[in-house]
């Protein structure tokens, strides 16, 4: 009986490895067939115009997964002889949808990456793109560590002091410009008018690991012309934090932020309060909360659509820039496969420039997804309102770079942004986050 | 050969699909360990047991590993005590005893996600007010911020999701006890608490194997509920292990020591669900 069961599994397991060896070999002669046609596509010329091409397209942003269908298939009206394959990571997807498909080899065309991923994770993906005609519409577009540009800037967007316009309106009386919100005092101020026409806590202030770590505390970076020269001296072991002003300055605005006098949550500040944050800002209860321009999809769930962004204050010199201004940048980047075909790689370029050149591809982006675009002679603008005033704010140059692009998010996510919440819960202090941070730098 | 053949006919789908679910993935699952790979695009290079001894040293692997032992400790206890309780219950003759049956069921067949979403609209939301409002202190502030309320709210949650379970099972248990034994008992002059412990529990060991074994893995393996309820917060002092893997997987890039760890987990979780069968079988009554 034992006997008989065992020579079937062996006889099962011997079966499902031929019919796996098949799938091999199946992989393998679909791989020569394309290194063939690789070959024979070597010489550009040789490439016709209208022979027909499949490109796979993996793309982040998972709220937009309708969406990049829809643009699929304009750009296919547009361009019979490409046929485009979407796939789209799901929202909060922690293995990206680029990673699957590779894993399960299949050669994915155009990937959306986030950008240190172009310098890290993926930095033997992409091919050299500066000849690109659209280089020229745009600031954002992203190089390697050579300085070659590999990355096209899907979008641009930008984090800084979510407020309600209406909240805040009422409190101070009157129409109110967030940039006069230019020191750490002034911020005060705001708040103990709010406090005074009667909001009890002005802010609301949602401790994900993600935004107190990554976006948050990357901020500092901005005080030097390229963030990636503290970077650089981080790794270095040269850079000391405890000493230096401006990342204790955002610190001294962290603690405001989170205090029990004006944060809902400040006898408590860490909890699970993302939807809580956004509800009660959103609805007015609270005024105040850190984020970025994706917060709007949460705010507007369950109020009107006014808000806007106040600058984060580090310290109290209104003539400091990094009190004047908003952090916003590139954030999804479409990089192209190096493995691809030559006639594939041809195709998704095509439709790089169908997003920047086309009016459809304008119109899409835009208006209809509502991406902030990155580059200049797109026409259109977003009527999501801070998509808006990001826009606004580049337009009048009061933006400094997205700090987060010079951090890895994932480990800055799963290795320090516990220790910022512990420093929020004063169970840390900040000599001790300052060493956390010197120490992940310096021991990786 | 005939005898082969049916077998085969039998078995073959079910160890088919077997193998396409679990065994491949777990053979080369093992494969990935003894590799490297720099990133999740790059060709993989042989690196021996380095991850192994990589995964070993990784402190934080030890420390998610002692905490979801403490969470299988409690949780096994309070979901079989509840289970029980609740099958002894609704055979007792109470009225409505379907109704309630069906009742502690249901949590049941809500996935651990969206249970985890509900239960932290409870915590963050629904306690605080009625702490405010009735003036309980415990309440008056979310639990899920404060490392041992959030572990002690995971607990809770995952006793009101599998209680109802394990009483099913119970109830069968409880229902197959011949009723001779239970009168000739009664008959002998044991008084209900007596009939409970002396007769009923011993009766029910087999029933008992099922449910703290299935309490035991589920408990070791437990990630959604973790992840949509704590999110393994606040700063990781909820972070169980298997939330740990995930993120040293495919959050920090470390696929070959993420993938240690999770055999190192399967090998801990099979010694301990192995040991525990072992040994409460032979607790079993003889019938």
């Amino acid at each position: 009986m034992r006997k008989t069961f065992v020579s079937v599994l062996v006889l099962l397991l011997a079966a499902v490895l031929v019919l796996t060896a098949c799938g091999g070999t199946g992989n393998t002669t679909a791989e020569s067939n394309t290194n063939n046609s690789t070959a024979t596509n070597n010489n550009p010329s040789a490439v016709a115009e209208d022979e027909p091409v499949t490109i796979i397209i993996a793309n982040g942003k998972g709220e937009l997964t309708a969406l990049y269908e829809q643009a699929a298939k304009d750009f296919m009206t547009e361009n019979p002889n490409i046929t485009v394959e979407v796939h789209t990571g799901a929202v909060g997807d922690s293995l990206s949808v680029l990673d699957r498909l590779t894993s399960s080899g299949v050669v994915v065309t155009l990937a959306m990456v986030e950008p240190n991923g172009v310098l890290e994770k993926y930095k033997d993906f992409g091919i050299d793109l500066s000849g690109e005609r659209w280089v020229e519409e745009t600031n954002d577009a992203i190089k390697n560590a050579e300085g070659t540009i590999v990355g096209f800037p899907f979008s641009i967007e930008g984090f800084g002091l979510v407020y309600n316009k209406q909240v805040v309106e009422n409190a101070v009386g009157g129409s109110f410009d967030p940039f006069s919100i230019n020191t750490r005092d002034k911020l005060i101020a705001l708040f103990d008018q709010l406090q005074a026409s009667g909001v009890q806590y002005p802010v609301a202030y949602q401790t994900e690991g993600w935004s107190v770590s990554n976006h948050y505390s990357s901020q500092f970076l901005n005080q030097a012309e390229d963030p990636n020269s503290i970077v650089n001296q981080l790794k270095a072991g040269t850079f000391d934090l405890a000493s230096n002003e401006v990342w204790n300055g955002y610190y001294d605005t962290m603690d405001l932020l989170a205090s029990e006098q004006y944060n809902k949550y400040g006898e408590r500040p860490i909890g699970q309060y993302y939807d809580d944050a956004h509800v009660s800002v959103g609805k007015g209860e609270s005024a105040i909360l850190f984020n970025g321009n994706w917060a709007f999809d949460s705010l507007q769930a369950v109020a009107g659509d006014s808000f806007g962004f106040i600058p984060v204050p580090v310290d109290n010199n209104p003539d400091n820039p990094l009190n004047n201004k908003i952090v916003a940048g590139p954030t999804n980047i479409y990089i192209i496969n190096k493995d691809a075909t030559p006639a594939q790689q041809e195709a998704a370029k095509k439709y790089l420039n169908w997003l920047v050149y086309d009016e459809v591809g304008q119109d899409w982006l835009v208006n209809k997804a509502q991406v902030i675009s990155a580059f200049k002679n797109n026409p259109h603008k977003v009527t999501n309102p801070l998509g808006a005033a990001i826009a606004v704010a580049i337009a009048q140059g009061k933006t400094m770079p997205f700090s987060t692009n010079y951090i890895v998010p994932g480990d800055w996510f799963s290795i320090l942004g516990p220790e910022v919440q512990q420093y929020i819960d004063k169970r840390k202090s900040r000599e001790d986050l300052a060493q956390a941070i010197q120490s992940y730098y310096t021991s990786n | 050969m005939k005898r082969l053949g049916n077998q085969l006919f039998f078995t073959g789908p079910t160890m088919i699909f077997f193998s396409i679910a679990l065994l491949i993935p777990f053979v080369y699952g093992f494969y990935l360990t003894l590799m490297k790979m720099a990133t999740p695009v790059s060709p993989m290079e042989y690196a021996g047991v380095e991850n192994y001894l990589r995964a070993i040293r990784d402190n934080k692997f030890w420390d998610s590993m002692w905490l979801t032992i403490k969470y299988v400790g409690a949780t096994i206890v309070l979901v079989n005590v509840t289970g029980f309780a609740l099958a002894y219950l609704v055979t007792s003759g109470l009225r409505k005893q379907n109704f309630f049956r069906t009742a502690f069921f249901t949590p049941n067949l809500i996935g651990g996600l969206v249970l985890g979403y509900i239960w932290q609209f409870i915590f963050v939301r629904s306690l605080p007010t009625l702490g405010e409002k009735l003036g309980v202190e415990l309440f008056r502030l979310g639990w899920l911020g404060d490392a041992n309320l959030a572990f002690w709210a995971l607990v809770i949650v995952t006793v009101w999701q599998s209680a109802g379970y394990m009483m099913i099972i119970f109830i069968a248990g409880l229902i197959s006890i011949p009723r001779d034994v239970i009168e000739a008992s009664t008959i002998d002059g044991a008084n209900s608490w007596q009939r409970l412990t002396r007769m009923t529990i011993p009766l029910m060991v087999p029933a008992f194997v099922i449910t703290v074994f299935l309490s035991l893995k589920n408990a070791f393996m437990v990630y959604d509920l973790n992840f949509a309820l704590t999110g393994g917060g606040p700063y990781d002092s909820t972070k169980m292990v298997s939330m740990h893997v995930v993120q040293k997987a495919f959050i920090e890039n470390n696929y070959g020591v993420g993938q240690a760890e999770a055999i190192i987990l399967f090998v801990i979780v099979a010694v301990v669900t192995g040991v525990q069968v072992y040994y409460s079988k032979k607790m079993e009554v003889s019938g």
